[in-house]
């Protein structure tokens, strides 16, 4: 059993998600090789073969995003002999699509520039200037010595006007790529140089931020961790034409798990689209779906749903005027002078209005089967939650009393924390498995379903004990996080294997 | 003095000094005397050798504090029949919009003769009212017969 579960875990998954999907035969041989070498041998999963439901991407701080934007630009800067503040406006124009820009230049310079907001006069530096006998057209001032500055395009008004335009682009209106020349109808961008000379080292700051908050909103490979307040953004060459067969789940450095897809939470092993189609299933109908299976049933004649809101099982249909028993589901005149007393369970009316109806309710049923797990999953991630607070104190606790150090009561973070993870995947299986078609294939995946689902109580279990108890139960508990942990990785390596591969048969078009 | 008294005090100026033909833009006397410049009565009149030849319509030009920073509000008194003048009569146009086409540097005078160009030129991209967007689109006599009725009802006095 333990090397068939490895044998699983591991198929392929050296395998480059991206674009290596013919080579699997050849991995799988590979994989065989490696299988007694496997199981016990933890040291290879921490240090990571990378598995098949992992993607390869990377965490970006802010510095680390401005040095990629530097980087660009210079790069261009190289191609096309211009002016870097010039480059990063026109790479800002074409949404860093470089080569498309380079392109677009070389066959027609001039058309590029204009369009970028640019114009092709490079000539002068940006400095203020005091121009005799000039008046500002904002603010009408005239006075001699007046500070002045014009970009490029020769619109000249008074740094004060510049500056309180300026600020007022980038403070109230959040606008940094694309702020135009104050003179009407210019269209001319203010570029990085300009800014400086003229606004305070607080506004530069807050321009440099939006510059890269519109960096990686331009492009398809980045995007922001969508946890509050974390600065970071992730790094992944996963494209929105491939999340049919990946579902590309990202850790932030803030700890943070989320689909680099969609950006909601970690949803492994269900791919977006299922996801979005479930979250919206439930939203939905789950609520009216439950009530209804509790409270109605459904007349066997014309299929209206019907609810019982009096005590007499003498039925009448509203709609079709079918007259029928509450408890057997059959004719009533079948009842004969026994009325309102059912004992007919045998009769035949009864046995096939029953049977139709459980057909008609059956995929109700599969709904809320599939529902209530998932939903039960939910809840309980979220107890697991206050249970891992009340962990960080039995672990005080543990300390005190058993006079265990500080290193030696970890397993039990280490515990909760795999807990809650195996809760989110299960949580996810279960709207995953609601979409599947019954094969062989989800066998497999109910099984491996079950064993985690199992492993994940167990552990679940072991929170419950006393806390004078868990010294002694350590490896028990060691031995069952691993387990969870183990079980987890093989249900994932396995679904994320058959998606890729395209295996998985669905009940419905997505 | 604030940019923004400063720079209608200016406008005040130019305006007086020099400005195109049948236009008025002045500011409003104040409830307490004096001027209102951040309130302005002004009037356009009709293009000539267009339909809308010989009207003359009053408009109010309300500047924000945060003048010339952000645009004035500009609202035909009482409301106009055109597909870019709101019910309330406020106008839609690019150069009226901070997000869009304004600048600090625009003058009264480039936005009452923006305005004006609008009257005849109307933009069928952002239509503002439902009446007349719908008979500009569907029903050019009906429109322009209701046009020649805005203008009888705006005459010079």
């Amino acid at each position: 059993m333990d090397s068939d579960d490895e044998f699983m875990s591991d198929v392929s998954s050296q395998d480059d998600f991206l674009g290596t999907q013919g080579s699997d035969d050849e991995s799988l041989g590979e994989d065989f090789d490696d299988l007694d070498a496997g199981f016990s041998d933890d040291k290879d999963l921490i240090k990571h073969k990378k598995k098949p439901y992992e993607v390869e991407y990377k965490v970006l701080d802010p510095h680390d995003i401005d040095q990629e934007q530097l980087g660009q630009v210079n790069e261009v800067c190289a191609i096309l002999g211009l002016p870097p503040e010039s480059v990063a406006i026109l790479l800002r124009f074409g949404r860093w699509n470089k080569e498309k820009l380079i392109e677009s230049y070389m066959e027609h310079p001039e058309e590029t520039l204009e369009e970028a907001g640019l114009g092709s006069n490079f000539e002068g530096t940006a400095k203020t200037e005091i121009v005799p006998g000039f008046m500002c057209d904002i603010c009408c001032e005239d006075r001699d010595d007046l500070e002045t500055y014009a970009m490029r395009c020769g619109h000249r008004y008074c740094v004060d006007c510049y500056r309180h335009y300026l600020g007022q682009k980038i403070k109230e209106e959040g606008e940094a790529a694309r702020i135009q020349c104050p003179g009407d109808g210019c269209n001319r961008i203010v570029d990085s140089k300009s800014l400086d000379l003229l606004v305070t080292k607080e506004l530069q700051g807050r321009y440099r931020e939006l510059l890269t908050r519109t960096y990686v909103d331009d492009k398809e490979n980045l995007k922001w961790c969508p946890a509050p307040n974390c600065q970071y953004a992730i790094d992944c060459g996963v494209k929105n034409r491939d999340l049919r067969r990946i579902v590309p789940t990202v850790r932030c450095f803030c700890k943070h798990e989320f689909c680099f897809g969609c950006s909601l939470s970690d949803h492994q092993p269900a791919p977006c689209t299922l996801v979005k189609m479930w979250l919206q299933k439930c939203e939905d109908d789950s609520e009216t779906a439950n009530w209804i299976s509790a409270n109605t049933k459904e007349c066997t004649k014309c299929n209206s749903t019907i609810e019982k809101n009096g005590g007499c099982n003498h039925m009448t249909c509203r709609k079709c005027k079918y007259e029928f028993c509450w408890m057997c589901m059959g004719l009533w005149s079948e009842h004969g002078t026994s009325w309102y007393n059912c004992n007919r369970y045998e009769e035949k009316s009864g046995a096939d209005a029953r049977s139709a109806q459980a057909k008609s309710r059956s995929s109700l049923e599969r709904y809320l089967h599939y529902y209530n797990r998932y939903a039960n999953h939910e809840q309980s991630a979220k107890l697991d939650k206050d249970l891992y607070l009340k962990t960080e104190k039995k672990m005080t606790s543990l300390q005190s009393q058993s006079g265990l150090s500080w290193i030696e009561v970890q397993f039990l973070d280490t515990a909760s924390q795999a807990l809650q993870q195996c809760r989110q995947t299960l949580k996810w299986t279960y709207a995953f498995a609601f979409y599947l078609a019954r094969n062989n294939l989800t066998e497999i995946f109910e099984d491996n379903q079950k064993d985690l689902e199992m492993a994940v109580e167990s552990l679940s279990e072991m929170f419950e004990k006393p806390v004078a108890d868990l010294a002694e139960l350590k490896v028990d508990i060691l031995d069952k996080t691993a387990y969870c942990n183990k079980r987890r990785v093989i249900l994932l390596s396995d679904t994320a294997e058959n998606l890729k591969n395209g295996e998985w048969s669905f009940n419905i078009d997505w | 003095m604030s940019l923004c008294q400063n720079r209608l005090q200016e406008e005040r100026k130019q305006w007086r000094r020099d400005h195109p033909f049948g236009f008025v833009a002045k500011p409003k006397r104040a409830p307490q005397g004096g001027l209102d410049l951040k309130n302005w009565e002004c009037a356009i009149p009709g293009k000539a050798n267009t339909l809308w030849e010989g009207g003359l319509f009053k408009i109010d030009l309300i500047f924000p504090d945060e003048y010339p920073t952000k645009p004035p509000k500009c609202k035909f008194t009482p409301p106009l029949f055109h597909p870019n003048v709101y019910p309330s009569g406020t106008v839609c146009l690019s150069i009226l919009n901070e997000e869009e086409g304004w600048r600090p540097a625009i003058t009264i005078k480039q936005l009452l003769l923006g305005i004006q160009d609008l009257l005849d030129d109307p933009n069928p991209e952002s239509p503002a009212q439902a009446d007349a967007y719908n008979l500009f689109k569907k029903d050019r006599p009906a429109y322009e017969r209701k046009v020649r009725i805005a203008v009888k009802e705006n005459q010079p006095n």
